[in-house]
């Protein structure tokens, strides 16, 4: 007699009803498949769309995360990683000229022109750094050293964006602009969903590379009314392979750079810090990796139509699997009103009969979640290998998407309750 | 006075049955825990002086009618009924006579038009719908035509059911339901799912579902309609056993004449209204 009321009538309704739901649910385990698969199908999608987004997103800002440095500072016309302009080299050495700054390191983006072996293009992006700098690249490794980059027009790429490049494997070479290159190396989790492949070099091959892409021959004469007629003519066409590529020079200041990477001194004020960088250098921004990381998320996410359609795809899935569990549900209902009839007649509550529905309602949807995310593992899985795609299930998208599942089931159990909540007890007698 | 026989009139062995089993009779005393309602006794003393004065069912003036379309339908056209307490009685009448219509009211499933039903003292017709459930649950028990078993459900379990809902908790539902339906001869079914029994072992396991909880009424639509002459008699034969050695009030709508010899009481139903003629 020591138990409250509410936890005795939880109870008794938990006891009432367990048995019937569960034999009611399973007694046609064709039919409980069906629903199972049409739930499997919908959380799957749910997960999958999510999980693309996520992934697509992490893609976009994967190597802000990766580095570890304290702030970044980037031309204040950034919109997010990839689409911002240049700063002037100086600024590198103003940058380590503040108070607090114990480091800092250079990266370059620029745009080029990959040729494949077999001649054929492509657009890549080229990232240049210092192979010795310990803020940038941090990523894993999966085959080859850092240290190889040192060496002129070695690069690495992402395992992953090989068959977009059109090679297989370390050693394979191809050409960027007019100057060769050599694959050293392959990068793990470092491509970039929205973008062109990264071909990872150091600043002064990245430089090379990005100066080769076009040669201009410009031809002056003088005229006879002393003035001078000029043409620029700018050519792509191939290196002459019989002669060596020119060794790529140092950045100097005339250079445009991207980005400056900087570690503060222990203790420092990271506020402040930014503050006096900003100061020391006009027209940038100094963000801290975190805050470059969700503004470039956040352009993808809000700027672009791809957050929309992806989560689009998230809402199309949750109503499809709202409708099929509220279908089976329902034709489940409809197939026992009788033995929720005679329950009725023989005095049981609503709510027991409203347990027994939810309670089924659970059942699909945890047995409808588990194996919908075994296969979206398995799934993430294979695209990330095969394609180099990351459908990211995170911890809390697997925990939100069996909430919503619990949500979309139980909501539609709402339906199938409608239905018995009319049921007359009186049909009972009717045989 | 005793009942320990089983349903095929195979002495029960005691030493078999949780508690003593001298008598059908299963009595409600809320002293006890619902583990331990299952206690024998010769008398139901849950009943009350009025309710003996009166019977156990006291319908007055019930009418009931249905609008259909511009016509409206007479079912009932004031019908007046006493069952006394522990008698068996049956309803007969031609279809649609409102044999149903009427056991319908008298359990508390239909509300009437008009007139008043008494249940166990009770006025059940002023009943709020949740307390006509609550009084539906502890007093009555049903046999339906149908069986209306859970099919999912072993017939043990189809008996638990009904236990839980009286709550009953774990083991001693378990515990209960078996000695249940021991008492009706189908201890060796009890794992057995409807569709693995004969009619009259399901209509026996209805009964010992109706049994669940110790209710003073039990209220019978065509209890052997279903089933072949020799279930149909075994099951009246149990009924009659728990009518006069249960002390409960039986109640049983049918259109089966084998059954008339075993009733105290048969009251006709026809056109809405009732002619009743004692049968001993």
């Amino acid at each position: 007699m020591g138990e409250s009321p509410v936890r005795f009538y939880c109870f008794y309704i938990y006891m009432a009803s367990s048995t019937i739901a569960r034999k009611n649910l399973f007694e046609d385990p064709i039919r409980f498949l069906v629903a199972q698969a049409g739930i499997l199908f919908a959380v799957s999608l749910v997960t999958i769309q999510l999980g693309i987004l996520k992934g697509f997103l992490r893609s976009t800002s994967m190597l802000v995360e990766y580095s570890s440095a304290d702030l970044w500072v980037a031309n204040k016309d950034l919109v997010h990683f990839e689409l911002v302009s240049s700063l002037p080299a100086e600024y590198l050495k103003k940058a380590t000229e503040v108070p607090g700054v114990e480091k800092t390191e250079v990266v370059l983006l620029r745009a080029g022109r990959w040729r494949d072996p077999k001649g054929n293009l492509s657009t890549v992006r080229i990232i240049g750094f210092n192979p010795e700098g310990q803020m940038f690249a941090r990523w894993p490794m999966g085959e080859g050293q850092l240290a190889s980059l040192n060496q002129s027009y070695k690069v690495l790429v992402d395992r992953a964006s090989l068959a977009s490049l059109d090679v297989s494997k370390v050693g394979d070479q191809a050409t960027i602009g007019n100057l060769p290159l050599e694959i050293v190396g392959l990068t793990e989790d470092t491509k970039s969903t929205a973008s062109s492949a990264f071909v990872f070099a150091s600043l002064e091959t990245a430089n090379a590379y990005s100066l080769a892409e076009l040669s201009s021959n410009i031809t002056c004469r003088r005229l006879p009314d002393n003035s001078t007629d000029c043409s620029n003519q700018f050519s792509n066409a191939p290196r002459d392979r019989n002669l060596p590529a020119p060794e790529p020079r140092r950045l100097n200041l005339s250079d445009p750079i991207t980005y400056i990477l900087i570690k503060a001194k222990s203790g420092e004020d990271l506020e402040q810090l930014r503050t006096k960088l900003a100061q020391a250098m006009p027209d940038t921004v100094v963000y801290t990796r975190k805050e470059l990381s969700e503004k470039t998320r956040n352009y993808w996410e809000v700027r672009t139509s791809v957050g929309f359609i992806l989560g689009f795809g998230a809402v199309v899935g949750f109503v499809v699997g709202m409708v099929i569990v509220g279908q089976i549900l329902y034709a489940s209902v409809a197939d026992h009103l009788r033995e929720f009839g005679t329950l009725k007649a023989m005095g049981a509550s609503n709510w027991v009969i409203y347990s027994i529905i939810l309670e089924q309602a659970l059942w699909m949807s945890v047995l409808g979640y588990i194996p919908s995310m075994a296969l979206c593992f398995a799934l993430s899985a294979w695209t990330l290998k095969a394609k180099g795609v990351m459908i990211l299930i995170e911890p809390t998208t697997a925990a939100g998407v069996f909430v919503l599942t619990v949500v979309m089931c139980v909501g539609s159990a709402l339906f199938a309750v409608q239905r018995v909540t009319r049921v007359d007890p009186a049909i009972v007698f009717k045989a | 006075m005793t009942s320990n026989l089983n349903f095929d009139g195979v002495p029960l062995d005691p030493t078999l049955l949780p508690i003593p089993m001298t008598a059908i009779n299963l009595s409600f005393n809320p002293l006890h825990r619902k583990a331990d309602l299952v206690t024998v006794t010769a008398s139901s003393p849950s009943l009350s002086q009025e309710t003996t004065a009166q019977g156990a069912i006291a319908a007055t003036n019930v009418r009931m009618s249905y609008q259909s379309g511009s016509e409206v339908f007479h079912a009932l056209k004031g019908v007046d009924l006493q069952v006394p307490t522990g008698d068996m009685q049956l309803l007969m009448g031609p279809s649609g006579s409102g044999k149903t219509t009427l056991l319908s009211i008298l359990a508390g499933i239909l509300t009437p038009t008009g007139g008043s039903v008494k249940l166990l003292g009770q006025d059940i017709t002023k009943m709020s719908p949740k307390a006509l459930a609550k009084f539906r649950l502890e007093n009555i028990g049903f046999i339906f035509q149908g069986f209306n078993l859970f099919p999912a459900l072993s017939a043990v379990e189809n008996v638990e059911v009904a236990l839980k809902l009286k709550g009953y908790r774990g083991s001693s539902a378990r515990k209960e339901a078996l000695v249940l339906l021991e008492q009706v001869g189908l201890a060796n079914k009890a794992n057995n799912l409807p569709r693995d029994l004969s009619g009259g072992q399901k209509q026996r396991v209805a009964i010992a579902r109706a049994l669940a909880g110790n209710p003073s009424l039990i209220m019978a639509d065509e209890p052997t309609a279903a089933l072949d002459s020799q279930n149909g008699h075994a099951v009246i034969e149990l009924l009659r056993q728990l009518a006069k050695e249960g002390g409960r009030t039986v109640l049983l709508v049918t259109h089966d004449p084998r059954i008339m010899d075993a009733a105290d009481r048969i009251t006709y139903l026809e056109d809405g209204l009732i002619q009743t003629k004692p049968h001993h």
